[in-house]
């Protein structure tokens, strides 16, 4: 997969989450089931759960678009090197 | 106060900062490099902690509680729930970019990134003033509020101006001597501090208020307008919206946050602070909700600005005299790491950006006069804070705006090879303009569509930079392959 493509899924992610983010469809549950089992506010449990699907993200995110520096790449560079720039 | 214990847990505290300090400045080189990058050689949990502690504010745990207090559970997705994911989202989009010709062009600061990026001064000139403008309030408001927030918990003992005296004066303890070295081992020290302590103060808390469930049901029963999200009319869903252009996106752009990135030893370390960021904000505003939430049934009737007082009130209330003081340590480290890193990185965009434009600095010369003007902002902010002049509270009003809307020239910038500096220059100037007309309510408020400004700040932002690209000649082919071709070698 080139990497155009991997960054397109990366934007797909970003707009799942965002939408997830912004669920305002959900927010009838807030009155019609405040408490997730018996004892856990829904808004306030929405985002623990968000929190989890947001670190899942991240690390799909790092598997896809996230290379690490080729060996070699930052030899013979530094703050000397500012000003060739 | 009287509590030994307390007083002794204090003393331990301002040591423990003192020792960091004192061992900062062994170790420390007397180059640029070592004084305001720390070498960029920071680990992991040095990064972490040091964005986390620089990330959290007196609002965190003051203001967002004192917002909980008035809204109810909503606050929690409204103020960070976006910035969970985009904030450390941003520190790969934006970030781990600007670390690769960080590393290999020597760039240390926004200026030099994005003005070398478009080879042009200009731009170096526009981002310098547009980060101070929007930094130096921001720095006075912290100080402000945690001075508050000190003067609260002392019940008075300590008045304002002790407050921020103390405040200010323990922050260039470590950071004059050790530079971000000092400030990033603190930022260890205190950001598991106030996660572990936050965390017991609830607990405390819910002991003293007789249980989790038993607090919530209280809640259910006296006020069930707190459970849901569409009775607050503050949490209308198009300022839940515009919100998400607020805070979370603007984070990368503190130069404070962005220094840090660019200190990190290797992509892995910035890869793991992006995969674990999501965690330490869900808890610390998490608690900071909760706390709010069940003041409102523990300490009713509290309005405005009042609600503000909500997590010094419940300490003072429901807490021992040595909860009290760890309290007050709490406040002191959330509202310390980040007055420490902005007065740091304030003295560094000083010392890099603009004072090269009139004088060659040498390494050494630098590193001296870095110490200086973090003395001359410190004495600057504390003066500001005493008088708080009603311009600088407006602007800081609107700073994290003014950040966000920086952020399309950036991302251009690093992903976008057609972007030219006429288009960023315009980019940055035009919706920075927009954004004080409508925050000065010189433009009409229908003009926003109902949005917060910001979001047609941000829509602005971007419409420009890609018009005014495409009506100004491209860049140069080599100018471009600096940029381009360093990330086709990494991202293949």
């Amino acid at each position: 997969m080139n990497f155009k493509l991997r960054l397109g899924l990366v934007i797909m992610i970003v707009l799942i989450m965002f939408l997830l983010h912004n669920s305002f469809w959900l927010w009838g549950l807030d009155a019609r089931a405040p408490l997730l089992f018996g004892f856990m506010p829904f808004a306030y449990s929405y985002y623990i759960g968000y929190t989890i699907l947001a670190v899942l993200a991240m690390r799909l995110i790092i598997g896809l678009a996230w290379p690490d520096p080729p060996p070699g790449l930052f030899e013979n560079t530094g703050a000397d090197k500012r000003s060739e720039y | 106060m009287t509590n030994v214990i307390g007083i002794g847990l204090l003393v331990s505290y301002l040591c423990i900062l003192v020792a960091i300090g004192v061992y900062g400045a062994r170790v420390s080189l007397k180059t640029r490099e070592d004084y305001f990058l720390a070498g960029r050689g920071l680990g992991s949990i040095a990064v972490f902690m040091a964005l986390f502690a620089s990330n959290i504010t007196a609002f965190t745990i003051i203001g967002h509680a004192g917002f909980s207090y008035e809204v109810g559970y909503g606050a929690y997705g409204y103020v960070i729930g976006w910035s969970i994911f985009i904030t450390p989202f941003t520190y790969y989009l934006v970030g781990y970019r600007s670390w690769l010709l960080g590393k290999k062009y020597g760039f240390a600061t926004q200026p030099q990134v994005f003005g070398g990026i478009f080879n042009s001064k200009l731009i170096a000139l526009i981002f310098l003033v547009l980060l101070l403008y929007y930094t130096l309030p921001y720095l006075v408001v912290s100080i402000i509020g945690g001075s508050l927030a000190f003067t609260t918990v002392t019940e008075g003992m300590v008045p304002y101006w002790g407050s921020a005296l103390v405040l200010i004066g323990i922050s260039l303890i470590y950071t004059l001597p050790a530079g971000l070295r000092g400030t990033v081992w603190t930022d260890v020290f205190q950001g598991t501090l106030f996660l572990v302590v936050a965390a017991f103060l609830l607990s405390a808390v819910a002991r003293a208020l007789g249980g989790f469930s038993v607090i919530t049901a209280d809640i259910m029963h006296s006020n069930p307008a707190m459970f849901q999200r569409s009775l607050s009319e503050e949490l209308a869903p198009i300022n839940w919206f515009s919100y998400s252009f607020v805070n979370s996106i603007a984070v990368v752009v503190f130069p404070q946050i962005y220094t840090r990135i660019l200190a990190a030893r290797s992509s892995a370390n910035l890869k793991q602070v992006s995969l674990y960021y999501p965690l330490a904000l869900a808890v610390i505003f998490g608690v900071s909700t909760l706390l709010g939430v069940w003041g409102s049934v523990a300490v009713p009737g509290l309005a405005g600005k009042e609600a503000d007082n909500i997590v010094p009130l419940l300490i003072h209330q429901f807490l021992t005299p040595t909860w009290m003081v760890l309290g007050l340590v709490v406040v002191l480290a959330i509202v310390k790491s980040s007055i420490d890193s902005q007065l740091l990185s304030v003295a560094h965009l000083v010392t890099d950006d603009l004072l090269p434009r009139f004088k060659r600095l040498n390494s050494q010369q630098a590193v001296l006069w870095g110490r200086l003007l973090l003395v001359v902002f410190a004495a600057v902010a504390y003066y500001i804070a005493l008088i708080r002049p009603a311009a600088i509270l407006a602007i800081a009003g609107f700073a994290f705006s003014g950040f966000s809307i920086m952020l399309p020239v950036m991302i251009g910038a690093l992903y976008w090879s057609r972007a030219t500096a006429q288009g960023a220059c315009a980019a940055l100037i035009l919706p920075t303009i927009t954004l004080h007309l409508w925050y000065l309510g010189i433009l009409p408020e229908w003009t926003t569509f109902g949005f917060m400004p910001v979001f047609p700040s941000f829509v602005l932002a971007v419409i420009t930079l890609v018009v005014v690209s495409y009506l100004t000649p491209p860049p140069a082919p080599d100018q471009k392959e600096k940029t381009f071709g360093l990330f086709k070698e990494v991202f293949k």
